[in-house]
């Protein structure tokens, strides 16, 4: 099975949002709230139901990096467009009760519209915050991978509208090379925080929508250590069983004595 | 504008390195810069440099449930405890309208929830596709088949004792009862105790860090619950007062613990709607029932004051988990310093800020 | 477009964004080229990766200058001090690629004694007549160079009333017998005096009036001239933030003429990349919307003895040297286009039938005329004047004193609804009750429902095929356009006036096909393309049009786009090389980058490997390479002229500018602008400071402010005013909003409208993020929310702080989402060749709090008592 990937790259984006554009357009996505935010030119904020791509504005002190800004402090812009990670364990998936969100044939994360029944259950399991319910429809709903278009042959709507490839997409161990080797070039030219973003290490087992980032990824609200929850059952149940037993021996000898 | 270079208009074109260390210091003290211009930049978000976190908003998303949910818990919890009092009154003796009760409201329970959870869907009309699969790793997906087996289960043990009450005796029908019983008294302990796995097993920081005690603290709600409301349909028995003790003696314990541990994690705890009704219903719950059962438990007013007490205590800390798990969702410092620290207790080093 | 099109010959850009690739180093500069132009970007981000560096020059940090490799600030309307600054750099420093210079440049023509600089004058050329205010420009003509009699009787010599045709061409003189110094030194020849005129242009004048520090300046300048000479090239990228300025043209000249200096133009990552607005406009100024101009940028005619025969029209259009000696077949083709058979030798071809010019007919005039009730109607198709106009607030009033007006949209835009829902309205001042016009608001057909080309920045046209029809009774222009003249006939076949004769003469022979009766548009490009006459076969170029009356087309400069029966080279998607030949077709002959000759030494061999584009095939006897040949293919580099020849055939081999008539790349223009050979240093209109070059001459003299009640200028400066105001657009939202505020996609991307002002302005008026805030100019005042950046920067500027405030002009009273019109605050104002308005670089307040919170405050600054500026 070919695992599809997005790596999605900072250092050549351009901020145009048309990836917010044409995932909305595509598939049908209604609209977020017309409300400005003030922070910089980020008026969506975050992922959700309604928002499947979400361009991010950070205006920061420049840290490193070789751009030229005459400025008394030092200054850089960066844009960043965040997307549904499609976790390698996926934590809105393992929490599904009624088997709407599956695995599709190249390894994304799909959430069945038809067969969701608004349980919200996914939309606390989601360690990226990424999968929300919509109002007033009610059922959950996240990015797709433009699972459609893929099973046509063709590349994800936000990738094919990126104008610049900072959105690629792929295979997903060859994009994962190229993005470690972009790293490295970056670091090279001058970028010395540039990094990759793919928690491997994590209970999540590594996403299929990487990035490719100047700085922390706090900065950018991206989880630094995600974990899948389900690595919390095995304590909590543990707790119940152990609870129970507290609990059967309690009532029992409340009526025995 | 304070100048320090011999043209008047000069800028530098790269920063030079004693300015960047001096923002670096400044920022992880403070969270924010002050721009060399001597602008206030408290008064510019814009310019929250971005090493802590996106603007400060939230990076997960917060539970969508409503107030069916908490409600949900609550009855749920009384429900399952209740057939675990109903089989231990049978075993060991204790009086036949008691068990008769603890199995209606067993099975009362257990008819409204599917109410409640059902209302709280996005889409009602879909709740059968509940029954889709079945998955042990979602603890919705257990709670679902838990629910329906203990509905089950219990209608099996109240149909056995109804028969027996209304004269009906036959091994069939007594092998039915003790099977439901028995049945029901597991199942409505899963029941009762599932939902702190559900609520502690997701990625909200104020849930997961206290999935041990959720469960814990959920079924003694039931217990305490399940006590309560046999003592205000009468049964003033030593058994639902021991019961009745023992609840808000631990619920008390519970309410120590979580004000021992005051970190960032822990702040809806302890701050702001979910803190204070958290408190006050921890302390319904737990010193002022146990309080209340100790000086006047001898009277009958005394004991359904505390019952009273217990209940509404343990349905408004229901609430109150939720609006902390909200609280905690919006929060991305907590995440972060939840996650900073697990990187370092796995790597042995702090993050870097850089 | 004048200021490429009198230093090169053509108006428009002259390379295509892929050539970047190619580039050595990229300036852009009055642009905001990722926001505006983000698929074009793409490839200045991958120039970028390939080592490319991108320099931006811009009073913001916008997301342009956020993936610059660097990125300086400038004050509002002083470019043409920084552009002068770094030809100032390039002379001083004999940076120029001396040998192009020399051969394609005019740099070595000597200009005659009676020419006098800015610099004798304090601030204007020699010609000026201050009563007139306007130049006399034959003082400006090379030495040697003789001008006809004006037996013509109309205005002088040069000054012209519109900007936008035939840039460079007055028939009345001869360029061709100029004189030459090629050693370069001769005190009156063209680099000389250059040197002179721009030698106050140093680096401390740049940052005490520009605001850009020396070093950051001296950068610029050390990157940009070092991407020079036979291995290298530099390409510079502008838009609006150029061309909006009351000395537009001349801003754009002194790019033009760095671009020679350093060789440039014509070369593989050189040239210029003039970035148009939205995706048709270089077709809208092709097959023009432009009043003085015919289609392929011929001169319309003007109302005066030039214009009385077709003959004398010829004669006062046909220069007798270059390219555009071609005029008279040309001219003859567009009419027999028009007219058909209606078109013959005797009534010369039609050529009475065409309106004359009388004047100033720009947007800008005739609006003012419609405020003085001098206009009885007006058709607004795919424009939204009443949000994108400029002092949108006059021309919401000018419109109701129309009679009667027609909108053609895809909405209901704030042109077609302000008689109900203007601001003007709801505050009061207007009364729909007492608006007469009479608003026809008709449907209109999206660009997905109807066939058609694009013809885009690079001159690239593209077909687009009908996806759906569109809905109801929304029609394409064309349908429009034919129907409406179908009824206009059927009347005035039945009028027996004269006038209408050349109405009754336009052929409109198209198939009219489908139940909605659309005429095929395919049939439209093939008259742009052009046939011969006879036997209705297409030609398949503009070198086979005849001035007989033989050939008939649309459009000179588009012909060869449909060379043949059934082959729409616009429709064409196999692209075959670098430069994309195979994709489209770019006119003029699908040479993508034009003064190509310019890549090849004067012997036809290239100036490098690295940068070769086209070069002389000595075996085959023609220019050849990766691009089509922007030179006459079979003419050898070492052609020289006979005595006596004409038209191309009157420049030697080595002459790459051919529209010019001395085949040179014009460091210095002496025909076809209105306000100096050279371009000079004057203030905007408003200004925070007295012009430092030239104290006595604040704006540009030859500007028109068109000054008037409600239309009024702060002075120079202001104590009321006193920050810098600019205007931009956003990645997010389209012109004014019509296609964008009414999509929810895009509306709430960005849905409502702030302000950008800088970390420490905001500190300096206590005012909080985000809160309202009132912006007020002598025009107008709005409310928005204030973000406040780093991305703005205060600027010392002559020994005192400017602040510079941006806001973007999408918003309007209608759609999704709404806001103030940006507008509102600018000045209705006319640069002296295009007649464009300034909205970059005026001057504005900034109150705390709403518009109507701030009611009184705004009574004091608008009050027409306070003084208006220096004209």
């Amino acid at each position: 099975m070919t695992l599809a990937a997005f790596l999605t790259d900072a250092t050549v984006c351009i901020g145009c949002k048309a990836c917010e554009v044409a995932c909305k357009e595509w598939n049908e996505v209604p609209e977020d709230g017309f409300v400005w935010s003030g922070l910089s030119y980020d008026n969506t904020k975050a992922l959700g139901a309604s928002t499947w791509r979400h361009v991010m504005f950070l205006e920061q002190p420049a840290v490193a990096g070789p751009q030229q800004v005459d400025m008394q402090d030092p200054f850089r812009w960066i844009f960043l467009s965040d997307v549904c990670k499609h976790c390698g364990n996926a934590g809105c998936l393992e929490a599904c009760p009624t088997g709407a969100i599956v695995r599709t044939n190249v390894g994304s994360v799909l959430v069945q519209s038809d067969v969701c029944n608004g349980c919200g259950y996914c939309v606390v399991s989601c360690p990226f915050g990424v999968v929300d319910k919509r109002h007033p429809d009610g059922r959950a709903f996240k990015c797709t991978f433009c699972y459609d278009r893929q099973s046509a042959g063709m590349m994800p709507a936000c990738a094919k509208a990126c104008p610049t490839q900072s959105i690629r997409f792929g295979e997903l161990s060859e994009l994962r090379e190229h993005g470690h080797a972009r790293v490295a070039e970056l670091q090279q030219r001058g970028y010395s925080d540039a990094r990759m973003y793919d928690p491997e290490e994590t209970s999540v087992g590594g996403v299929h929508a990487m990035f490719v980032i100047l700085g922390q990824p706090e900065a950018y609200n991206l989880p630094p250590a995600p974990e899948v929850p389900t690595i919390y059952l095995k304590s909590a149940w543990t707790s119940a069983l152990v609870s129970a037993l507290v609990l059967i021996a309690i009532v029992f000898a409340a009526f025995l004595l | 504008m304070a100048e320090n270079n011999v043209s008047q208009n000069s800028r530098r074109a790269r920063a030079s390195e004693e300015r960047l260390e001096q923002i670096r210091r400044e920022a992880l003290e403070t969270g924010r810069v002050a721009s060399g211009a001597g602008a206030d930049s408290s008064a510019t978000v814009s310019s929250i440099i971005g090493a802590e976190s996106y603007y400060n908003l939230a990076v997960l998303k917060e539970p969508t449930w409503t107030w069916e949910v908490p409600l949900y818990f609550f009855v749920g919890g009384i429900a399952g405890v209740s057939s675990v009092i109903a089989l231990a009154a049978q075993l060991f003796h204790g009086p036949a309208p008691l068990i008769r009760v603890a199995l209606w409201m067993a099975l009362g329970g257990a008819s409204i929830c599917p109410v409640f959870l059902i209302s709280d869907l996005g889409r009602p009309s879909r709740f059968l596709n509940m029954l889709r699969v079945f998955k042990w790793r979602s603890p919705m997906s257990m709670g679902t088949w838990i629910l329906v087996t203990f509905s089950g289960c219990s209608f099996m043990a109240l149909a056995g004792n109804e028969l027996l009450y209304f004269g009906y005796a036959n091994e069939l029908v007594t092998t039915l009862r003790w099977a439901g019983e028995f049945s029901a008294a597991i199942t409505g302990l899963l029941l009762a105790s599932y939902t702190g796995v559900l609520v502690g097993a997701t990625a909200i920081p104020v849930w997961n860090q206290h999935r041990h005690l959720l469960p814990a603290h959920f079924l003694t709600s039931g217990l305490g619950g399940s006590a309560a409301i046999l003592e205000l349909f009468g049964f003033l028995i030593p058994a639902t007062q021991m019961i009745g003790f023992a609840a808000a003696g631990i619920e008390t314990l519970v309410g120590f613990v979580l004000e021992l541990f005051r970190g960032v994690v822990e702040a809806p705890l302890h701050h702001g709607k979910s803190g204070w009704t958290m408190r006050i219903s921890g302390t319904l719950e737990g010193p002022v029932a146990l309080v209340v059962r100790l000086l006047w438990g001898g009277t009958s007013t005394g004991r359904h004051a505390a019952a009273i007490c217990f209940l509404v205590g343990a349905l408004c800390s229901r609430y109150a988990w939720i609006w902390a798990g909200r609280a905690s969702a919006r929060d991305p410092k907590a995440l972060f310093a939840l996650q900073h620290a697990a990187i370092e207790a796995r790597e042995g080093r702090v993050p870097s800020r850089a | 477009m004048p200021g490429l099109g009198t230093t090169f010959g053509r108006g428009g850009a002259t390379t295509a964004p892929s050539d970047l690739l190619n580039s050595d180093a990229i300036l852009i500069m009055g642009s905001n080229m990722a926001e505006n132009h983000p698929v074009g970007f793409q490839w200045v981000i991958d120039a970028k990766e390939k080592g490319t560096h991108v320099l931006h020059v811009d009073p913001r940090f916008s997301r342009t200058s956020a993936v610059a490799n660097t990125w300086v600030p400038l004050r509002a309307g002083s470019d043409i001090l920084f552009l002068g600054g770094l030809i100032n750099h390039i002379l001083q420093n004999e940076l120029d690629f001396r040998e192009y210079v020399v051969h394609y440049t005019n740099a070595s023509v000597i200009i005659p004694e009676s020419f006098q600089d800015t610099e004798d004058l304090g601030g204007v050329f020699s010609g000026w007549d201050p009563v007139t205010k306007k130049y006399d420009t034959s003082s400006w003509l090379y030495e040697g160079v003789k001008q006809a009699e004006n037996e013509t009787g109309g205005a002088k010599a040069g000054a012209t009333d519109g900007g936008h045709a035939q840039h460079g061409v007055d028939s009345r003189t001869d360029l061709s017998t100029y004189t030459q110094d090629l050693t370069l030194q001769h005190p009156r020849c063209v680099y000389q005096l250059m040197k002179k005129h721009f030698a106050r242009y140093t680096p401390e004048m740049i940052e005490r009036y520009c605001g850009v520090s020396k070093e950051a300046f001296l950068n610029v300048a050390n990157i940009y001239c070092g991407a020079s000479g036979p291995e290298k090239t530099g390409a510079i990228c502008y838009a609006l933030g150029w061309t909006q300025h009351s000395s537009g043209v001349q801003i754009i000249r002194t790019a033009a003429m760095m671009q020679l200096l350093l060789g440039n133009m014509g070369r593989p990552g050189g040239g210029i990349l003039a970035l148009r607005g939205h995706a048709s406009i270089q077709g809208s100024t092709d097959i023009p919307t432009l009043f003085d101009s015919l289609p392929g940028y011929l001169n319309m005619p003007k109302f005066d003895a030039s214009s009385k025969t077709l003959a004398s029209f010829i004669a006062a259009n046909k220069p007798r040297t270059g390219w555009w000696n071609n005029f008279d077949k040309y001219i003859v083709s567009t009419l027999k286009a028009f007219y058909g058979d209606a078109a013959t030798k005797e009534n010369d071809f039609g050529f009475n039938w065409l309106p004359r010019l009388t004047g100033d007919h720009s947007h800008q005039a005739y609006w003012l005329d419609m405020m003085d009730g001098k206009m009885d109607g007006l058709f607004v198709m795919g424009q939204n004047p009443a949000v994108a106009g400029p002092n949108s607030g006059m021309e919401r009033r000018a419109l109701g004193k129309l009679k009667w007006m027609v909108v053609r949209e895809m909405v209901e835009t704030e042109t077609a609804s302000f008689w109900y829902d203007s601001p003007e309205v709801h505050r009061g001042e207007l009364k729909p009750e007492n608006i007469g016009t009479e608003v026809f608001l008709l449907p209109a057909a999206g660009h997905v429902e109807k066939d058609g080309t694009f013809t885009n920045t690079q001159r690239l046209l593209q077909w687009r095929e009908k996806a759906v029809d569109p809905p109801g009774d929304a029609r394409s222009e064309n349908w429009f356009i034919y129907h409406l003249w179908r009824r206009l006939i059927e009347k005035a076949k039945r009028d027996p006036r004269p006038r209408n004769a050349g109405l009754l003469a336009l052929t409109m022979n198209y198939t009219i096909e489908g139940e909605r009766r659309e005429p095929v548009a395919e049939e439209i490009l093939e008259e742009l393309n052009g046939w011969t006459v006879a036997d209705h076969k297409l030609v398949s170029g503009f070198g086979e049009l005849k001035a007989d009356g033989s050939t008939a087309c649309g459009c000179w400069i588009y012909s060869g786009v449909f060379p043949s029966e059934g082959r729409n080279r616009a429709n064409e998607r196999a692209p075959k090389d670098e430069y994309g030949h195979g994709w489209g077709w770019a006119w003029p002959s699908d040479r993508r980058v034009i003064y190509n000759r310019a890549s090849a030494k004067p012997d036809g061999s290239p100036w490098s490997e690295r940068k070769k584009l086209v070069w002389w095939d000595e075996a085959a006897k023609k220019w050849t390479g990766k691009d089509v040949p922007d030179f006459t293919a079979t003419k050898p580099p070492t052609y020289v002229p006979p005595p006596g020849a004409e038209g191309d055939a009157a420049l030697a081999g080595d002459k790459p500018y051919i529209l010019h008539a001395d085949g040179m790349g014009w460091l210095w223009v002496p025909v076809g602008l209105n306000d100096g050979p050279l371009p000079a240093h004057y203030e905007p209109l408003e200004s925070p400071i007295v012009n430092p070059m030239y104290p006595d001459r604040q704006a540009n003299p030859v500007g028109l402010n068109r000054a008037r009640p409600g239309n009024e200028y702060a002075s120079s400066p202001d104590p009321k005013f006193p920050y810098v105001l600019t205007t931009y657009r956003l990645t997010e939202h389209h012109t004014a909003g019509g296609m964008s505020r009414t999509l929810s996609h895009l509306a709430e991307l960005q849905p409502e409208l702030f302000c950008e002002i800088s970390l420490e302005l905001a500190k300096e008026l206590q005012i909080e993020h985000g809160e309202w805030v009132t912006l007020v100019t002598k025009r107008g005042a709005i409310e928005a929310h204030a973000l406040s950046t780093s991305r703005i920067q205060p600027l010392q500027i002559g020994g005192k702080t400017v602040h510079q405030i941006g806001v973007p002009f999408h918003w309007g009273y209608s759609g999704l989402v709404k806001g103030d019109i940006g507008n509102d605050l600018i000045a209705i104002s006319e640069e002296p060749n295009v007649r464009i308005m300034e909205t970059k670089g005026l001057l504005c307040n900034l109150l705390v709090g709403r518009r109507v919170d701030n009611a009184q405050k705004l009574e004091e600054l608008q009050s027409p008592a306070a003084e208006s500026a220096r004209a």
